[in-house]
């Protein structure tokens, strides 16, 4: 067996640009099926990360009827027995109760509506990590009276979000010199000029900077532009706990952005205490449970319980809250099957095709060594491993190439927002930071070598084929 | 002793309902340390005679005896092994690995046939040397030339000291001093170790070198020479 290896290594190295072309093709499968997969699993960790900890926690408890009529006395009953239970529970970690009433949102310039959502600070930073989420502003840390935490999109839409160029933006810019000073100056023409909306910034960018410079810096420009009004005033209006409109005005303290643009414009935050004075609420009345666990705990079994002890209570897991976060996780490992299927395909093609033709070109060398005396099995197994061998080189630097591609843009992120609008607007962010667990890592690499190693069986069943008597008169 | 003993051999071949006979009840028995040339007209059987002798080919009736075993009687599987163990074969062109070393051309079909390393490597060099390329040793087949090609060919046909060795036109892509110094070569190891060989040409300057002459025609032997002194 020893001379059949050595053969099959030879014979790896003979026709350079075959054997490049398997182990390219070997190479790009692997990195391709493994960045694939390493960016479908960073966008769905990403969502379900997102929709637990800052949308949804694991855990809602609800009053039934609140589900259907988000009105303000369908509170969650009992609620100190649920607070004595949740405490006790040693696999919730933090939960967190808020008041929640539908609002009108409006200030001088606009009004939207949306979920004012009361909160307990400590209560709720434990188990949503919204805090993480703010682009100005702080998260309730000022000492003002009654703030309010809104997201990019209601400062949008309230018209609090501005456009400037700052003189300080601007001589930093020039201090950075990542734009060139001459569109810089240009840019001079507008500073400090507080636009209030994109477009209108748009607008005068395009009309300042020549074509090519706006394509290449007017999105940069843009962002840096951004400011908010913090402190200004909103009003919000909804319906007290005896059906009377109430109005009452808010501070914005600080602004934040998540990756997913419908919860965004239709949440807003406020102290819980603040909320619920004015909305007539007494100190036990709450809307809604955000609960936390621990690690590994199973929500399934938490959920019965919670049910068991409170049947009177809606209990929801996360996967109930966003079903569509859930559904793509379970049917992320489908897809990404079907997508690495057509890679393997596709490799397992070029793979018989090449070797094929090595079979082939080789025709009356495999004849001779037939006819003095190489029995099937070598001939098989010098075909398969010469196929082997390639399959495992590529299959070495495709490993390295995806590992290396999935570190780097996991740290750098992939930014499709220029390429698809939608996603933010479904909930999924538009920057992925791939990410892929060492089961698919080498669960592709398994496969894509089992095929190479497949895809060998049919040329060298071709070899086998092969009559050394005729195979030798061609030469006579 | 006979090593090969032929008996009323025949290949037919149905070639568009046409029925060619391309070997015609041939009886021949080669003795050991023979040299044999079968010569004959274009298309008259040489090749199909000695693929069958071979064990490469399958007779359509006949029997082919190598040390008194019946090789027809062998399936596919015993026939490579059989032709592995005893039989030489040097053919015209394509005989050797392109990407193996001379010495590695001829070790490697040592080593198929289970020889131990340290036999191999002496005989592979004493082989080499004595077909006078005990210097080229390392060379690769496209670094040598048509001669040394087939001398090569010719060792590692050697190498084990098979039953006999056949050559189908060993000589026929080599030009004429190339030839001749070939087949002083053959005859002088075909002395020295006693090797039986049987080889086709069309080539008068070999014939010439042959100590036995088999002619065939229309695949049929119609003369042979043994015992020709030169
Ligand atoms: N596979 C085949 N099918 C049909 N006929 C064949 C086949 N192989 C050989 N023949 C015929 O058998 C006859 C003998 O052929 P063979 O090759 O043995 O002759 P040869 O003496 O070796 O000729 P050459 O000197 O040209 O090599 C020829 O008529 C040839 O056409
Ligand atoms: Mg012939």
């Amino acid at each position: 067996m020893k001379e059949i290896i050595k053969i099959a290594w030879k014979n790896v190295w003979r026709n350079k640009k075959r054997s490049v072309t398997v182990v390219v093709a070997v190479i790009l499968g692997i990195s391709a099926g493994i960045f694939a997969c390493g960016v479908m699993q960073g966008w769905v960790e990403q969502r379900i990360d997102a929709v637990i900890y800052i949308e949804n926690g694991r855990i809602k408890l609800y009053n039934p009827d609140f589900l259907n009529n988000e009105e303000i006395n369908n509170v969650i009953p009992n609620k100190e027995a649920v607070e004595h239970f949740l405490n006790k529970e040693t696999v919730i970690k933090a939960f967190s109760e808020r008041v929640k009433l539908m609002a009108m949102a409006t200030t001088s310039r606009g009004s939207t509506s949306l979920m004012l959502q009361g909160i307990n600070i400590d209560d709720e930073k434990k188990v949503s990590k919204l805090y993480t989420c703010l682009l100005q502003g702080t998260y309730f840390e000022e000492e003002t009276s009654r703030p309010v935490l809104i997201s990019d999109k209601t400062a949008e839409q309230l018209r609090i979000k501005n456009y400037v160029l700052t003189t300080e933006i601007l001589d930093s810019l020039e201090n950075t010199a990542s734009i060139p000073n001459t569109v810089i100056a240009s840019l001079r023409s507008i500073e400090n000029i507080r636009f209030e909306s994109e477009n209108k910034m748009k607008k005068e960018i395009s009309s300042l900077l020549d074509r090519k410079d706006v394509s290449k810096y007017g999105f940069d420009v843009l962002k840096m532009s951004e400011q908010y009004r913090l402190r200004s005033k909103i009003v919000f209006t909804f319906t007290d706990k005896q059906g009377e409109l109430v109005n009452q005005i808010y501070k914005v303290c600080g602004v934040y952005k998540t990756a997913n643009i419908m919860y965004d414009q239709s949440n807003a935050f406020v102290l819980k205490s603040d909320l619920s004075t004015i909305a007539g609420l007494n100190e036990g009345e709450i809307h809604e449970t955000g609960i936390i666990l621990r690690e590994n705990a199973n929500e399934e079994n938490v959920q019965s319980a919670i049910k068991k002890a409170f049947p009177e209570l809606s209990v929801l897991t996360w996967k109930e809250l966003s079903p569509d976060a859930s559904l793509v996780s379970e049917y992320m490992s489908i897809y990404l099957f079907i997508f690495v299927g057509i890679i393997l395909f596709a490799l397992a093609f070029g793979i018989i095709n090449t070797m094929l033709m090595a079979i082939l070109e080789r025709t009356k060398e495999l004849g001779m060594l037939m006819a003095i005396g190489m029995n099937r099995k070598r001939v098989f197994s010098m075909i398969m491993l010469e196929t082997v061998f390639l399959t495992m080189a590529g299959a070495v630097a495709g490993m390295l190439a995806g590992w290396l591609l999935i570190q780097v843009t996991g740290m750098t992120g992939l930014n499709f927002s220029s390429f698809v609008d939608g996603f933010e607007a479904m909930g999924w962010a538009a920057i992925v930071y791939p990410t892929i667990d060492l089961f698919f890592f080498f669960g592709i690499t398994v496969l894509v070598i089992v095929t190479g190693v497949l895809s060998s069986i049919i040329p060298a069943r071709k070899a086998l084929s092969l009559n050394p008597v005729e195979a030798i008169r061609m030469n006579n | 002793m006979n090593v090969i003993e032929v008996e009323n051999l025949v290949k037919a071949y149905t070639d568009l309902a046409l029925e060619v006979v391309a070997v015609d009840h041939v009886n021949l028995t080669v003795k050991k340390g023979e040299f044999t040339a079968i010569v004959g007209p274009s298309g008259s059987g040489k090749t199909t005679l000695l693929n069958m002798i071979g064990g490469l080919d399958k007779p359509t009736s006949g029997t082919i005896r190598v040390n008194n075993k019946d090789i027809t009687q062998l399936n596919s599987k015993e026939l490579i092994n059989f032709r592995l163990h005893n039989i030489g074969f040097i053919f015209q062109s394509y005989n050797l690995i392109p990407v193996l070393t001379a010495k590695e051309n001829v070790s490697f079909i040592m080593e198929m046939q289970g020889e131990n390393r340290k036999t191999v490597d002496e005989r592979v060099s004493e082989i080499l040397t004595a077909v006078g390329l005990g210097d080229r040793m390392n060379s690769r087949p496209n670094q040598l030339s048509g001669g040394q090609q087939q001398r090569v060919a010719v060792a590692r046909a050697m190498a084990s000291r098979p039953q006999f060795i056949i050559a189908d036109e060993p000589t026929a892509n080599l030009d004429s001093k190339t030839t001749e110094k070939l087949l002083d070569l053959m005859e002088e190891l075909n002395e020295k170790e006693n090797i039986t060989f049987l080889f086709s040409t069309h080539d008068q300057r070999v014939v010439n070198k042959a100590r036995r002459i088999v002619v065939l025609e229309d695949g049929k032997v119609v003369e042979d020479n043994e015992n020709i002194k030169q």
